[in-house]
């Protein structure tokens, strides 16, 4: 027992001191400022847990450094807006991204056909190349006549702002479907697909990707097929879906659009290690520069789709609820009415924002620990992040497990996104701002620790929110009248403060493993 | 005596043809442009006087990336707070001017000092953390200065987030009138600070700092104190940026508060990959290429400009990891080599009186 105090005393002695300031800080206002103050750092914490456990995870098992993942995170809540304001949008959109990667679903088939094709190197140099200019020339022909049903930003009655609005009010905008106008829709299908194949058979000339022995065999065309089909079926019954998705309840269209901004985040992520961070793992920091241009272009990217202006994504029907029985008192009169608002412990507690997104956020934590801990998929990357070329050596594929890992922690992100879109609204700085508070977090709980993540989110969440309370009651000074009113910008500097000062007691932070 | 004087100068060829030339360059735009050398040199030129004026905000950024490519470059040390160093000289010199009145000398040696202690702050943490640590440590100071300039409660010294107006510049360099002049001082700035960073790279501390980038603990095993050499790196570059600072205080209008956050040093961290990490002479061609891209692109395409630089900036990792000058150097003799061979092919008559090797066989 003693040899763990004296090995741990810098870290126990840190830790006293933040509970000591807590305590203190608790004292300073009433129990029901204290409870809503609580419950906002926890929504917060919660919130900055979502972003940085994926940056953490990505971190420790890859080394990579994602700094884009603050714009993912933005990028992930426009998304679900999308998804939850714009049914029509997305259905549009389901046949063009399916064709899109419906040559990639042949990536078994490329393989074994470039496996059986032998020829001059110069010529295997040229043939890529061109096929990828000719499939990008496709794309650039077809996509511009492609059709699809979406808000326009110049014109303000139907803008991004003017959608979320009406739909906050309880009405929703009429929309016009996208039809097959300036091109066949047999016609785009075709070169859809011929560009895409095109693009993957060249990526797998290019001999990245393993080549297979062996003959084709049906299962290889299993993945296309699977693809085609989503893609007819987004095309045939595109009005239908549309009609069932604008019909639906919004807490369920909700969960939807949620799980749609988690799963395109994991595909992007997946994208995002496979072609451009894959190439860079001999090249450490340019990872990192990497990322920070990514970052940028998202940013731009975000700007030219969804516009420049903030906008709001109403709340699902479960929390939006008002009327004469609001705020509701108990559980059970909340149940009934779905109130926006709850009574507890004598303050009056928004039940999304302060009770929902922190719940999802303890299941989030605990559904990727049982995942880290008791699958093997969890063990790998445990592993991995001790001693990645161990792992190699067992002869598991790790390049495998970076995927999947990068995949998930930008899944992650974006899942955190969507869900505090309702929250806090949608802006394209919101990336940015989230970023740092998951950097702070993390360099105070330890950098590729996921219990390091969770203590320094909550930490963060906390210390925000304390201080935006007393900027708002004032701190007296003791001995004095004097009561300095923290302004707002001291928010984030304190965030930063707390961080420098972790660092330069713990260099590791206070869960990180000491090498 | 001489003799080293004529190598240093047969070393530093490039460089020097460089200068003379810049420094030609607004007579040779004014001669295209319709007016005499005498008018430029009173300053009448419009479009010498525009170019003069790019080419300053060109010096200024070459100046910031070199002190960035010294410490990130040449010593190793990813620091993501640099933006600070440069706004803290920006940010001094307009309240020093502006709020207490005190003439230019004054101005510099507050800077000089100012540079000393900041580098000194970032030192302190040096021995504690490393790498990526580091790099968030540094994030965190220059945050916390950012936070504070735009905060209200200095607002009235620093302009808040609208950024500091009415700097008065003294006469005598104020780049409204005296342009070229303010033009040839900010170039002769940049080549002794190129200079000195050659000198200081090719010297003993400047070997060590390299070492260190390479491998600090062999460094370390080596004897050397490595906390020292990496702080005089920081200093050495930490005076330079709050110069390059206050000569954009002097030149600007308006110092915005941009210039202190992550997206400054960002962009220096764009313009060392752009030029070639590492390569001193990499910062100011990254420098000269970052604006005059930036210029155009803002220009043609307008406000999305930042995702075609955004996209340079990918493809230029992916694609030329080492960047303008590195390349340079490393393919060098492999081009060389290929014009040779190309004028070879052309060359079908060997010239008269030289031997034909291998046909009297």
């Amino acid at each position: 027992m003693k040899p763990f105090f004296r090995r741990n005393s810098m870290l126990l002695i840190s830790l006293l001191v933040l509970i000591a300031l807590f305590a203190f800080a608790g004292r300073g206002m009433g129990s029901k400022d204290f409870v809503i103050t609580m419950l906002r750092g926890l929504s917060v914490g919660a919130v900055t847990f979502l972003v940085a456990s994926g940056f953490s995870l990505i971190f420790g098992l890859l080394d990579v450094l994602n700094l884009a993942q603050g714009t993912l995170y933005m990028i992930g809540a426009y998304i679900g807006w999308t998804m939850y304001i714009r049914p029509d949008t997305f259905m549009d959109l389901v046949p063009l991204l399916a064709l899109m990667v419906s040559g990639f679903a042949l990536n078994g088939v490329w393989n074994i056909v470039v496996g059986h094709i032998h020829l001059n190197p110069k010529v295997q140099r040229i043939i890529p190349w061109t096929l990828i200019a000719l499939s990008l020339a496709l794309f650039a022909i077809i996509l511009p006549k492609y059709p699809i049903a979406i808000w326009d930003l110049n014109n303000y009655a139907q803008s991004p702002v003017t959608y979320s609005f009406m739909a906050d009010q309880g009405t929703r905008l009429p929309v016009t479907p996208a039809v097959f106008s300036q091109i066949s829709p047999f016609l785009a299908f075709g070169g859809l697909l011929l560009a895409s194949m095109l693009f993957a058979f060249a990526v797998s000339l290019f001999g990245h990707a393993a080549q297979a022995q062996g003959r084709l065999k049906v299962k290889n065309f299993v993945p296309l097929a699977i693809v085609l089909i989503v893609a007819m079926v987004g095309y045939v019954f595109n009005n239908t879906l549309t009609n069932f998705f604008l019909g639906m309840d919004t807490t369920v269209l909700f969960l939807i659009s949620v799980l749609v901004a988690a799963l395109s985040g994991a595909a992007l992520g997946g994208l995002m290690e496979t072609v451009l961070i894959r190439p860079l793992y001999s090249r450490p920091i340019y990872q990192l520069m990497l990322t920070i241009g990514l970052s940028a272009i998202g940013v731009q990217i975000v700007q030219a789709i969804w516009g420049r202006n903030e906008f709001i994504m109403p709340k699902p029907s479960l929390f939006a609820g008002s009327g004469g029985a609001c705020p509701a008192s108990s559980l059970a009169s909340w149940l009934q009415n779905h109130c926006s608002t709850i009574w507890l412990l004598g303050g009056r507690v928004r039940v999304y924002d302060e009770i929902f997104i922190p719940l999802v956020g303890i299941i989030v934590l605990i559904a990727v620990w049982i995942l880290l801990k008791r699958t093997r998929l969890g063990m790998v990357i445990r592993a991995g992040v001790q001693d990645r070329e161990m792992v190699e050596a067992l002869g598991i594929n790790v390049r495998r497990v970076f995927t999947m890992v990068f995949a998930l922690g930008v899944g992650l992100a974006t899942f955190g996104g969507s869900l505090a879109a309702p929250s806090t609204g949608l802006s394209n700085a919101m990336g940015e701002s989230l970023l740092l508070s998951a950097l702070i977090a993390l360099a105070i709980g330890g950098l590729t620790s996921y219990p390091g993540a969770a203590l320094g989110s909550l930490l963060v969440g906390f210390i925000q929110q304390f201080i935006i309370k007393y900027g708002q009651i004032g701190i007296p000074i003791p001995f004095t009248d004097i009561v300095f009113k923290p302004s707002p910008p001291i928010v984030p500097a304190s965030t930063v403060l707390l961080m420098v000062i972790v660092l330069l007691i713990l260099p590791h932070g206070l869960l990180g493993k000491k090498e | 005596m001489l003799k080293t004087r004529i190598s240093f100068f047969r070393e530093q060829r490039n460089p020097i043809i460089l200068l003379l030339i810049t420094l030609a360059l607004p007579f040779i735009i004014g001669i295209f442009e319709g007016s005499s050398p005498l008018m430029v040199w009173a300053n009448q030129g419009s479009i010498s006087k525009f170019i003069e004026g790019l080419g300053i905000e060109i010096f200024i950024l070459a100046l910031y990336a070199l002190s960035f490519d010294l410490i990130f470059g040449v010593t190793g040390l990813l620091s993501f707070g640099h933006a600070m160093f440069f706004a803290v000289g920006a940010y001094l010199t307009g309240i020093a001017l502006k709020t207490l009145g005190l003439p230019l000398y004054a101005v510099i040696g507050l800077v000089f000092v100012a540079a000393i202690v900041q580098a000194v702050l970032f030192g302190l943490v040096l021995p504690r953390v490393k790498g990526i640590t580091f790099a968030l440590v540094t994030l965190g100071m220059a945050s916390v200065f950012h936070i504070v300039v735009m905060s209200s409660d200095v607002a009235n010294y620093t302009g808040g987030d609208v950024g500091l107006q009415g700097v008065v510049v003294p006469a005598f360099i104020n780049p409204a009138i005296e342009r070229l002049r303010f033009y040839f001082i900010a170039l002769i700035i940049l080549f002794l600070a190129y200079w000195l960073y050659k000198v200081f790279v090719s010297s003993p501390t400047g070997r060590v700092c390299v070492a260190i980038r390479e491998n600090e603990d062999r460094a370390k095993m080596l004897g050397y104190n490595t906390f020292k050499f990496k702080l005089a790196a920081l200093m050495l570059a930490s005076i330079t940026a709050a110069f390059a600072g206050t000569l954009h205080a002097l030149y600007q209008p308006v110092i915005s508060p941009t210039i202190a956050d992550l997206g400054f040093t960002v962009t220096a961290l764009l313009i060392v990959l752009i030029g070639g990490v590492g390569t001193l002479s990499g910062a100011v061609i990254g420098a000269l290429v970052y604006r005059l891209l930036d210029f155009v692109l803002r220009r043609y395409i307008g406000a999305s400009a930042s995702l075609v630089t955004g996209a340079i900036y990918v493809a230029f990792v992916l694609f030329i990891p080492y960047g303008i000058m590195g390349t340079w150097q490393l393919k060098k003799w492999a081009w060389k080599e290929g014009i040779q061979r190309l004028l070879r092919l052309f060359q079908v008559k060997p010239e008269e009186g030289e031997p034909k090797p291998q046909q009297s066989k």
